[in-house]
């Protein structure tokens, strides 16, 4: 224990004399004419027998003024505790809320022990200190930016939530406490986190970064994936569940349909392992439930749920002469109803909303059918593209990185012979392209989703791949979004969107938490053909009603489910690796000169030695009233 | 002249009273009470044989018909009374709200002006040291008849207190000096280390002796709270206390204590002992306590 202010204690060797002197002066007694001591002084020599006591109850006042002068003086010269913890001037607090804080190893939960990390280091904040929250993990907010108030940037910690969406992007916040930290001298950056978090390479915090790991389980399993497959009779559910942690764990897996239990499987979960079950069940089951019994540090992965696709089917219409490559790849894919039209074929009478995807195969109408369309060998221009002429023995090559139409498709081996040189209008992004020339061309103009593929499938070996019926998958997935059993599950945060056309008024949702919120207020937004609701946090049956004047007519539902192995993977890491401008990368918890200031309790005891000294002064008043109260109650 | 000690009307009331007193005494001169001596009143008391010197004229002729000897009639004596007012006028009389010394003036006064109009002497006494540093008390020395009222009241406007004195040696003196006993009002605080002294002296002649404990309300309730350094009025001996609910509860312990010392002192000795305390009224005091005391009628 040290003082910030030793200089204080002087002031004790001024007051204190001085409370001596007035006692002394005190002690100069009024003096009152009596008619004669003789009944006072016989009275006396009894109380002088016990003298002793008596001198020191007279200078009981005395000594409590000094013992409060004493407490006084200690607070003003700010005793404080060397702890570990932080001694900027400019704190950074960076407090980690991503859906993997939820676990309950650091009771009750590990985001609690983060505030109460937080809070910590809130109070060894040193006088005049100023502190700025920001919250990491999926969406960042900062909810208390440099202030020295120490209120606000409790209820800023407070206020902080779990969130489930998006994973542990250390990099949004580091950049910005970089930012804040080089602006000021005496920076600090601590980070509150289980360490399961993204860092980006090419930054050096111009401050010393502090990580206060939080958490120290390591055993997780997970329901990490879950299908409903609608098959012509029944349904085909797939279930998997991975062990995240380092030990074999057992773990009974229960599945419910439409909220009974339906089936219960022991597993065996090797570590880092996943195991999967798959089963048929009725054709008229509406939602399953993957449940994993017993309990593990994050109870939040341990449930998935998956609702049926059966019946709502996408209405497809395929303009073709007969393409068998084609037919099949589409029969293959779950939750299409495929009506081929001949091509001789001039008018399109249905709505959008009867049959929302339309593939020209290798023909272009004079008239376009609305809806989303994808074009395959088309043969002349259209308002969305112009065809040029033809190239021989294209090179097909992907552009770009991770294009989701191009997610598990492998192009290396496929060989084309001949494509149409088509030129895009500014709406479209090429994802696959020979020397220049586009061969896949995917893109939006007017709230309608265009695909377009260059070459005819017959002058390509491109269906008899593997990577045709993926593509196929890929892009009904594109250009029909919110349908099919993919599109049934979201992950947390992922908008939820779904093609109404103008006949739709409103749209509900109903939250898993059983609120409903509608288009009519705002909360679901209807715009470009689109019903879209951001507001996925909560994992759950998300239920969708389509209202066309005030009839319901249709209802989908959405499972929202936390498929994220990085969260569910909760082993607490026990450093960070960070450049820093020190030129240190580790951020371990050292012992630091963090300084725990105690003044306020010894303020504490000052003011209860305070309220003593009032007490013995007025004794006699109190010994009154318990008199008054003895005769009362007598 | 200030207030008048007595007013009318209280004097009205206490013509009809009368000191009682518990046995005869002898008087100086002829008066309205009975006397341990043989004398000529109209009541009977005893025959005794002539011897020679005796008054013929007493000698009851019927009995020497019948015994032919001679034999004296004699009769009870009716003699006036001397009652002996004391009254302490040392400086600790003088305190206190209503003042001690004045209200023990009046008591005097009212006992005197009874003792006056049953034709009794009444004898005036003040304790304490008039005068120069001496220790003679100063004294009325007699009056009788109503008309002696005026100087006896004189005599008690005109007391003043004196800055000491010493109960004990006073009472000695009182006793020594005094010619014939009789009643004997003592109005005193007793605040004096030699109370006992002073009671025993008084008794140790055949007095009728009453203690009028005169004591102010400030002295029986002492209104103190904090520290403070108590001067007495009379000596200057200083005592320093700190009042506190406890001290005074034990003050009040103390002060019981010691009024039944003084009553228990009092009772072993045949001495009426009232206690007096000053915010009572003079009238209910007299009309009441004392006739209830028997010290009236």
């Amino acid at each position: 224990m040290s003082l910030i202010a030793p200089l204080a204690l002087l002031a004790a060797a001024v007051v204190g004399p001085l409370i001596v002197a007035m006692y002394l002066l005190k002690l100069r007694r009024e003096e009152r004419p009596i008619s004669s001591t003789f009944l006072w002084q016989r009275m006396v020599r009894d109380v002088e027998a016990n003298a002793p006591w008596q001198k020191l109850r007279r200078s009981l006042l005395l000594l409590l003024q000094l013992l409060l002068m004493l407490l006084l003086v200690f607070a003003l010269a700010r005793p404080f505790f060397a702890t570990q913890g932080i001694s900027g001037r400019n704190l950074i607090i960076i407090i980690d809320h991503s859906a993997s804080m939820g676990a309950i190893d650091e009771p009750p939960t590990r985001l609690e022990a983060a505030k109460q990390q937080a809070y910590r280091l809130i109070d060894q904040l040193p006088d005049g200190g100023r502190a700025t929250i920001i919250a990491a993990g999926g969406q960042m907010a900062v909810p208390a930016a440099a202030t020295s108030d120490r209120r606000e940037l409790r209820r800023a910690v407070e206020q902080i939530t779990l969130s489930n969406a998006g994973g542990s992007d250390l990099a949004q916040p580091l950049t910005l406490a970089a930012a804040l930290a080089a602006r000021e001298e005496d920076s600090e950056v601590a980070i509150i986190s289980d360490g399961n978090v993204t860092l980006p390479d090419d930054l050096r915090v111009p401050a010393t970064v502090s990580y206060f790991p939080i958490g120290r389980s390591t055993e997780n399993a997970a329901v990490s994936a879950i299908a409903l497959q609608a098959g012509p009779a029944s349904q085909t559910l797939f279930v998997q569940a991975t062990n995240y942690g380092q030990q074999v764990t057992e773990r009974r897996l229960d599945i419910y349909l439409d909220g009974s239990v339906f089936n219960a499987y022991n597993l065996t979960l090797e570590p880092g392992r996943e195991q999967s079950i798959v089963a048929e069940i009725p054709a008229q089951v509406q939602v399953v439930e993957a449940r994993l019994a017993g309990e593990d540090p994050l109870p939040a992965d341990d449930r998935a749920i998956a609702v049926s696709t059966l019946g709502d089917a996408l209405n497809v219409r395929l303009v073709s002469n007969g393409n068998r490559f084609l037919a099949t790849g589409l029969a293959l894919l779950p939750g299409l109803r495929v009506t081929t039209v001949p091509t001789s074929t001039t008018v399109f009478t249905e709505t959008v909303a009867q049959v929302p995807v339309t593939i020209l195969d290798g023909v272009v109408p004079p008239t376009l059918p609305p809806g989303n369309l994808l074009f395959i060998g088309p043969v002349r221009s259209t308002e969305f593209f112009s065809v040029t002429g033809e190239i021989e023995f294209p090179v097909v090559r992907p552009v770009g990185g991770d294009d989701p139409i191009l997610r598990n498709v492998s192009l290396s081996e496929v060989s084309v012979l001949k494509a149409a040189r088509i030129v895009p209008g500014s709406w479209g992004r090429v994802v696959v392209d020979s020397d220049g020339t586009p061969l896949l061309v995917v893109g939006e103009r007017e709230g309608r989703r265009v695909a377009v593929l260059a070459f005819d499938l017959h002058n390509s070996d491109l269906p008899l791949q593997v990577a045709f019926p993926l593509l196929l998958s890929n892009l009904m997935g594109y250009l029909a979004p919110g349908s099919g059993a993919e599109a049934s599950q979201l992950l947390p945060g992922q908008p939820l969107a779904l093609q109404v056309d103008e006949t739709i008024g409103e749209v509900r949702v109903t939250r898993p938490d059983g609120v409903t919120v509608s288009s009519r207020n705002g909360a679901v937004q209807i715009q470009g053909g689109q019903a879209i609701y951001a507001d996925t946090e909560q994992l759950g049956v998300y239920t969708v009603e389509e209202f066309a004047g005030g009839e319901l007519v249709a209802r989908h539902r959405y499972a929202v489910n936390l498929f994220a192995p990085g969260e569910s993977r909760i082993a607490a890491q026990r450093d960070l690796s960070i450049p820093q401008v020190s030129g240190a990368q580790s951020t371990v918890s050292r012992e630091r000169d963090g300084r725990q200031e105690f003044w306020r309790w010894v303020a504490l005891a000052a003011l209860i030695v305070l309220i003593v000294e009032w007490l013995v002064y007025q004794r006699n008043s109190l010994s009154y009233l318990r008199e008054r109260w003895r005769q009362r109650r007598a | 002249m200030t207030e008048p000690l007595l007013d009318s009307t209280l004097l009205k009331k206490l013509d009809r009273l009368a000191i009682l007193t518990r046995r005869a005494m002898a008087g100086d001169i002829q008066g309205e009470r009975r006397s341990p001596r043989r004398g000529s009143s109209v009541e009977f008391a005893d025959f005794r044989p002539y011897t020679v010197g005796d008054d013929i004229r007493q000698i009851d002729w019927n009995l020497y018909a019948r015994a032919e000897r001679f034999y004296l009639k004699l009769f009870v004596a009716e003699e006036e009374l001397t009652v002996h007012l004391l009254v302490d006028t040392s400086a600790s009389m003088d305190w206190g709200t209503p003042n001690k010394l004045r209200y023990a003036r009046q008591l005097a006064a009212a006992f005197g002006y009874i003792a006056l109009s049953n034709l009794d002497r009444v004898t005036v006494t003040a304790f304490g040291a008039s005068g120069s540093g001496s220790q003679h008390a100063a004294a009325l020395p007699g009056v009788r008849g109503k008309r002696g009222a005026v100087p006896l009241f004189g005599f008690l406007q005109r007391l003043s207190p004196s800055p000491g004195g010493d109960l004990g040696k006073a009472c000695h003196r009182y006793i020594q000096t005094a010619r014939t006993p009789g009643p004997l009002l003592l109005c005193s605080d007793l605040l004096d280390p030699g109370w006992k002294d002073a009671l025993s002296a008084l008794s140790s002649r055949p007095f009728e002796i009453t203690v009028m404990h005169t004591l102010a309300p400030q002295e029986l309730e002492p209104d103190l709270d904090g520290d403070f350094k108590l001067v007495d009025v009379e000596s200057g001996t200083p005592v320093e206390i700190s009042a506190d609910l406890d001290l005074l509860r034990r003050y009040r312990e103390h002060l019981a204590a010691w009024r039944a010392e003084v009553e228990s002192f009092c009772s072993g000795r045949g001495i009426t002992y009232l206690p007096v305390d000053t915010s009572v009224p003079i009238e209910e005091f007299v009309l009441g306590r004392m006739r209830r005391r028997g010290v009236l009628r």
